[in-house]
């Protein structure tokens, strides 16, 4: 088991301009420790990733696993990924398809001299592990894309590397097989608690799996945490976007109360003047423009002509469309210019299920269910973070 | 399920970075080894490719240029230049009309007869001398069986030779074009199979006729393949050799490359008027490689597009179908069958006498020592060259898609390696005599100046091929082994050449083909006692022994049909749109 440690890593890409994938970024990683790189695609994670295993070669930074110096820019020392213990897993499998899946799954170990009895038994106790015994002897081209997949988490892991790489490994896979082949990786990660690095720009993978989340913009680390308070407490407005958090309503201050900045004009301070729409907000007084977060099972609806609890901001919208959704609605309504997403529960409350283009309704949130950010996207002090409230 | 219970851990201080370990010698050698290698790769192919070019330079500059002015003095240079640059494009627009027309046709084959698409690939497999001799019985203009056929047309019938005569300018350009058509087809073809049906069904949706969407779509979409392959048909048209050596020679049809022949295999040779009188066509050899280095310098035309392959969309066409049947008689079947009347001939007349058809021909051709003789040297210099090209190709492949590191290298290499490809192979025949007929080589009269000459011309094929299958491979494969613990010996012998291997079958066969084929370089690196099987027939061929030359012509071509038929059973039957 390995600490690895990664100290100011930067990779630039030629071109006109040069691209910086990965810029300046340091993290540390405890002994089995599973760690996600969060983000979107172009963001760096994957680079990162290809950076520890020695696929790239990196501009500037150092790289250690566990007692060994795999890269040290200016130490000129790089090693090749064959140097480094390590494991990976890729997003297309890359199972040779000239091998069996014994010989795919024993190819780490043949490399590292592993000798041949001990190899056999490794071997099926890898395959044994993801449940792929009963398909030593076929080649790859004979499985299924889980199947595939599965055999490939028993080749990164047979040789019990010190990291572990994972590339995406669950987005070529179906939904259902996803969560399947998720649940699997968590119990092994569990068992075995090697130490895993996993990229990945889905964002209900990372809080499953993840011990912390590294959410990754433009070559830099943009929140470090325990998925919990990435959740509950995105740092940025970025993070927020990314984990959830999708409805964003700009709010300029006005007078002791707080109104809606237009989202049409471009000038949002200066003119554009509209009704204050709540008294007061857990911002400092030093804000004069933030701009409020909210999940979409945050954000209430309720017919227009009642008023929104105590503590609440209520907001006049109107209905854009709204979808069946199983046990909610999906309802998009526009607030002042801003188009927000609303999970209106269906059950015991039928109303949200006759909400009709044009509707005139009320949109209401709690105000501490929100998280304000100011004008850089720096989350606001004075925020306390409580538990969602349940619909 | 519930997020995993592990505390977040505190920042932790970062204690200094462990020192890196102290480069030793052996590393810092070590490091440098790549280099080193791919330097020396380059300097041997290097000495392989450019050696023999400067050596012709060398002595065409000799004396104040001598031979330039003995080559260019002469008052048929011009007349010499006009034929060459009138053959290369009369030739490329009779293959491109044809080519283009003959690969749309391929896709609107009905189902049952999609076979038919390997038909206007055939003749390449029919040697060039083959076929410009069965030309020659055809056409010729007293005995061509063809022509004796029309002179019983009634407007016709008071001719005692003619109507055509083959060995007369515009008959050779149109059997160079109809060579050339096969090499443009498969081109247009590969660009056709790089269309995403996508693309064709949206115009269609979007309300265009058949004919729109031709013009508007696939036609702009094909244009960088028709431009690319309008070159390499323009390259092969220029020094294009057998045609104007066997049919025009005699006749005062002259173009450069029979000229340079003519210069370093008539006494006096006069290497450096040859060197002179090729340099047009090594300029323009250069200028192009250049150009379309520079044009498509990068891999992006070997990537295939995703989505659905290739479908016209329309529905099986009887003139497609009518098209490619008439190409195949015309190009195919008519000059074939001239050479089996006359291989069973006792001599060659205008008359067709089948209870005069004896086997005796062919049996001269396997008692015979020196035909024999040059039947084995074709096949063992042929693998050999194979065998040796096939590695370099590897080599320089690797290095072209791997070599990042050493930039000037590798663009080095790639210009060596593609140079074969824009310069006729009479040049480096002249060349590869010259170099190898004095110090520090004295090889001449060997097999082995025949394979230097063969894994010369070979090397753009077996890099192109291997290349293009390696990225058809991908990285991640090779990723994977490297980070499973494998170095990149071990990467290469146990993951790329497995992946590899229908693709190194199918290069190795093709080279065989077109190596049993050879005629121009052989024709000038040969010795009168180290012959091929190109060589010989030309000799029997100046001697008048025609039934013999079609029996010889008909071996060559089984051969290679035997060859192709290898090729297309271990590489599939698209392998000659690897090229």
């Amino acid at each position: 088991m390995s600490h690895v440690r990664i100290e100011g890593l930067t990779k630039r890409f030629a071109g006109k301009p040069p691209a910086v994938a990965v810029d300046n970024l340091s993290l540390e990683i405890e002994p089995g420790e599973f760690i996600v790189l969060l983000g979107p695609s172009g963001c760096g994670k994957t680079t990162t990733l290809r950076c520890l295993a020695g696929l790239e070669t990196p501009d500037e930074g150092g790289i250690s696993l566990g007692d060994q110096t795999v890269l040290d820019v200016r130490g000129k020392v790089n090693l090749p990924p064959n140097k480094r213990r390590i494991g990976m897993v890729f997003q297309s499998y890359a199972l040779w398809p000239h091998m069996t899946v014994r010989r795919n799954i024993g190819y780490p170990l043949r490399t590292r001299r592993v000798p041949r009895e001990q190899a056999r038994t490794r071997i099926e106790e890898a395959a044994e592990l993801v449940d792929c015994a009963a398909l030593l002897d076929r080649y790859p081209a004979q499985l299924s894309g889980g199947q595939q997949q599965r055999v490939a988490l028993a080749r990164g892991l047979a040789a019990q590397p010190d990291l572990v790489l994972f590339d995406e490994p669950l987005s070529n896979l179906d939904a259902r097989l996803r969560d399947q082949v998720r649940a699997q990786l968590h119990e092994l990660h569990a068992r075995l608690g090697f130490t895993a690095v996993f990229v990945t720009h889905d964002q209900s993978e990372a809080l499953a799996l993840g011990d912390r989340l590294a959410i990754m913009k433009a070559g830099r680390i943009e929140q470090l945490d325990t998925p919990e308070r990435v959740f509950e407490e995105p740092a940025t407005e970025y993070v927020a976007g990314f984990i959830g958090m999708s409805n964003r309503l700009p709010l300029l201050r006005q007078g002791e109360g707080w109104a809606l900045a237009s989202a049409s004009g471009a000038d949002g301070q200066a003119g554009a003047e509209s009704q204050t729409v709540v008294d007061e907000l857990p911002v400092p007084r030093s804000h004069s423009e933030v701009s409020a977060r909210l999940r979409p099972d945050d954000l209430q609806l309720c017919p227009a002509e009642e008023k929104p609890p105590a503590h609440s901001v209520g907001l006049p919208a109107e209905v854009v469309d709204a979808q069946f959704g199983g046990r909610h609605m999906d309802v998009v309504v526009t607030v002042g210019g801003s188009r927000l997403h609303a999970q209106a529960p269906l059950t015991g409350k039928p109303w949200a299920r006759s909400l009709s283009r044009g509707q005139r309704v009320t949109a209401w949130f709690a105000k501490d269910v929100a998280i304000y950010y100011d004008a850089d996207g720096v989350r606001t002090a004075g925020h306390t973070p409580t538990a969602a409230v349940g619909a | 399920m519930a997020a995993p219970a592990v505390p977040a851990p505190s920042p932790t201080t970062t204690p200094p970075h462990p020192a890196p370990p102290h480069p030793t010698a052996l590393t810092r050698a070590r490091r440098h080894l790549p280099r080193l290698g791919a330097l020396a790769f380059l300097a041997a192919i290097g000495y392989l490719v450019i050696a023999p070019l400067v050596g012709l330079q060398r002595l065409a500059f000799e004396d104040d240029a001598r031979g330039y002015s003995a080559a260019f003095d002469s008052p048929d240079m011009a007349e010499t230049l006009r034929t060459t640059a009138g053959m290369a494009l009369g030739s490329l627009v009779i293959a491109l009309v044809l080519g283009t027309f003959l690969a749309w046709a391929a896709t609107r084959l009905p189902p049952r007869l999609r076979l038919l698409r390997v038909l206007p690939v055939l003749p390449i497999v029919v040697p060039a001398v083959a076929a410009v001799t069965g030309w020659a019985f055809l056409f010729s203009p007293r005995p061509g069986y063809l022509n004796a056929a029309l002179r019983n047309l009634p407007w016709w019938d008071h001719l005692d030779e003619g109507p055509v005569d083959i060995y007369t300018l515009p008959w050779i350009v149109l059997i160079t074009g109809f060579g050339l058509t096969a090499f443009v087809y498969l081109f247009v073809s590969a660009g056709f199979g790089n269309i995403n049906a996508e693309l064709i069904e949206a115009a269609q949706v979007s309300g265009s006729s058949p004919a729109g969407v031709f013009f508007r779509v696939t036609l702009p979409l094909l244009r960088p393949v028709l431009v690319y392959g309008g070159f390499v048909a323009l390259l092969l048209g220029l020094g294009q050799f057998t045609g104007p050596l066997l049919l025009g020679r005699n006749n005062g049809v002259n173009v450069l490359t029979t000229d340079m022949y003519v210069a370093v295999s008539q006494s006096p040779v006069d290497y450096g008027r040859a060197a002179a009188i090729g340099s047009p066509l090594l300029l323009f050899g250069i200028a192009v490689v250049l150009f379309q280095k520079v044009i498509l310098g990068d891999h992006s035309r070997f990537v295939t597009h995703g989505g659905k392959a290739f479908r016209s969309g329309g529905r099986p066409s009887w003139v497609a179908v009518t098209g490619i049947l008439l190409y195949g008689l015309v190009a195919l079947a008519l000059p074939l069958g001239a050479l089996v009347v006359v291989s069973l001939s006792a001599f060659w007349s205008g008359r067709i006498q089948p209870s005069g058809f004896t086997l005796d021909n062919f049996r001269r051709v396997f008692q015979e020592s020196g035909i024999t003789d040059a039947i084995v040297n074709s096949l063992v210099t042929s693998v050999i060259s194979v065998a040796i090209a096939l590695p370099l190709g590897f080599i320089a492949a690797s290095l072209l898609l791997k070599g990042r590191r050493f930039r000037i290298i590798r663009a080095a290499v790639d210009f060596i390696v593609a140079m074969p490809l824009g310069i006729p192979a009479v040049v480096f025949g002249a060349g590869f005599l010259l170099t190898y007929s004095r110090e520090p080589f004295i090889l001449y009269g060997t097999r082995t100046v025949i394979v230097l000459v063969y894994v010369t011309l070979m090397l753009p094929f077996a890099t192109r091929m291997q290349l293009s299958g390696m990225v058809a491979l991908g990285d991640t494969y090779l990723e994977a082994s490297r980070t499973s613990g494998a170095g990149a010996l071990r990467t290469n012998t146990e993951i790329v050449l497995p992946l590899l291997r229908p693709t190194l079958a199918g290069a190795g066969a093709l080279m065989f083909v077109l190596l049993t084929h050879e005629f121009t370089a052989s024709l000038l690196v040969r010795a009168p006692t180290t012959q091929v099987m190109g060589t010989i027939l030309f000799d029997y061929w100046a001697n008048g022994s025609y039934p013999l030359v079609a029996a010889i012509a008909l071996v060559m071509t089984l051969v290679t049909s035997v060859g192709v038929f290898i090729a297309m059973s271990v590489a599939g039957s698209d392998i000659f749109e690897k090229l």
